[in-house]
């Protein structure tokens, strides 16, 4: 999956939690979840959960400590899904 | 500076967040946590609660050192009292502490937070409804003290008898907006 549809999945997954459906709609590498779409601090577990369901993956607590924009979240899946553990 | 707050409507969260969602509170509390949270007489008040407190302790350590993360299991509750309405605990992260007060009602819960305990007790703190023009319905209805931003955006409470800039901290969530000032902490900015 290349980086494109990596945000196109993202996009579906904090669809719900957006708050700001302008960024939303111009989501990139550089859209911050908090800043930007205005998604609430409580509801990026679900985004964090949803990621996880989405790809079959586990997002331990080091990495979702990173995962607060896009570029973050892509890595973090990229690592996951390759099976490396980047510190 | 060294304060923060976190305000939840409870109304809000109920509608915006399904806490019992498999894997959720594991994301969010510590084993010790879950407990507290599962034996309260109220689960849904004590999730929300350990969360601003947990969020309020991380705005204060994030505007000392600009540092930005998202590791609600890295700040830790522990030794909360709860009196009625209100609520006192420590928030351990890494080598800091941060002491909390926090305020509960059937509408929401607030927390602040301070990294100093005498600090929490010079903090004054409002509650406004949530509007975009929550300051100016703060500043009209709070004389002597003039709420803006400062240049680097953060809350700043101008006390205008003496001209001193205070330390201010604000968290708004669904209907509600909190607004916590230290009498005694002068801002940096």
């Amino acid at each position: 999956m290349d980086k494109r549809e990596l945000i196109t999945e993202l996009k579906t997954i904090v669809t719900p939690y957006a708050q700001d459906p302008e960024a939303l709609d111009n989501i990139g590498e550089d859209t911050d979840f908090i800043k930007d779409l205005k998604i609430n601090s409580a509801n990026l577990v679900d985004v964090v959960l949803d990621v996880e369901e989405k790809f079959g993956i586990e997002i331990d607590n080091d990495s979702m400590a990173k995962m607060l924009t896009v570029k973050a979240a892509i890595e973090i899946i990229e690592d996951k899904l390759a099976g490396v553990d980047r510190k | 500076m060294l304060i923060g707050n976190d305000l939840v409507d409870l109304r809000q969260a109920a509608a915006d967040s399904n806490w019992q969602r498999k894997g959720y509170l594991g994301k969010i509390y510590t084993p010790e946590e879950q407990a507290m949270i599962l034996e309260a007489a109220e689960p849904s008040v004590m999730v929300w609660l350990l969360w601003t407190m947990k969020e309020a302790a991380y705005k204060a350590v994030n505007r000392m050192t600009a540092i930005r993360s998202y590791s609600p299991q890295s700040f830790l509750c522990s030794g909360l009292v709860t009196n009625g309405s209100r609520a006192t605990a420590i928030v351990s992260h890494h080598e800091s502490m941060i002491f909390i007060k926090s305020e509960i009602s059937s509408r929401m819960v607030h927390s602040a937070a301070a990294l100093k305990k005498e600090d929490l007790e010079e903090l004054t703190l409002s509650y406004m409804d949530n509007s975009a023009d929550y300051r100016a319905d703060f500043n009209r209805s709070s004389p002597g003290y003039f709420l803006t931003k400062s240049s680097t955006g953060l809350p700043l409470m101008i006390h205008h008898p003496t001209g001193c800039k205070l330390i201010a901290s604000v968290s708004h969530h669904g209907k509600y907006v909190a607004i916590v000032y230290s009498g005694s902490l002068l801002s940096a900015d």
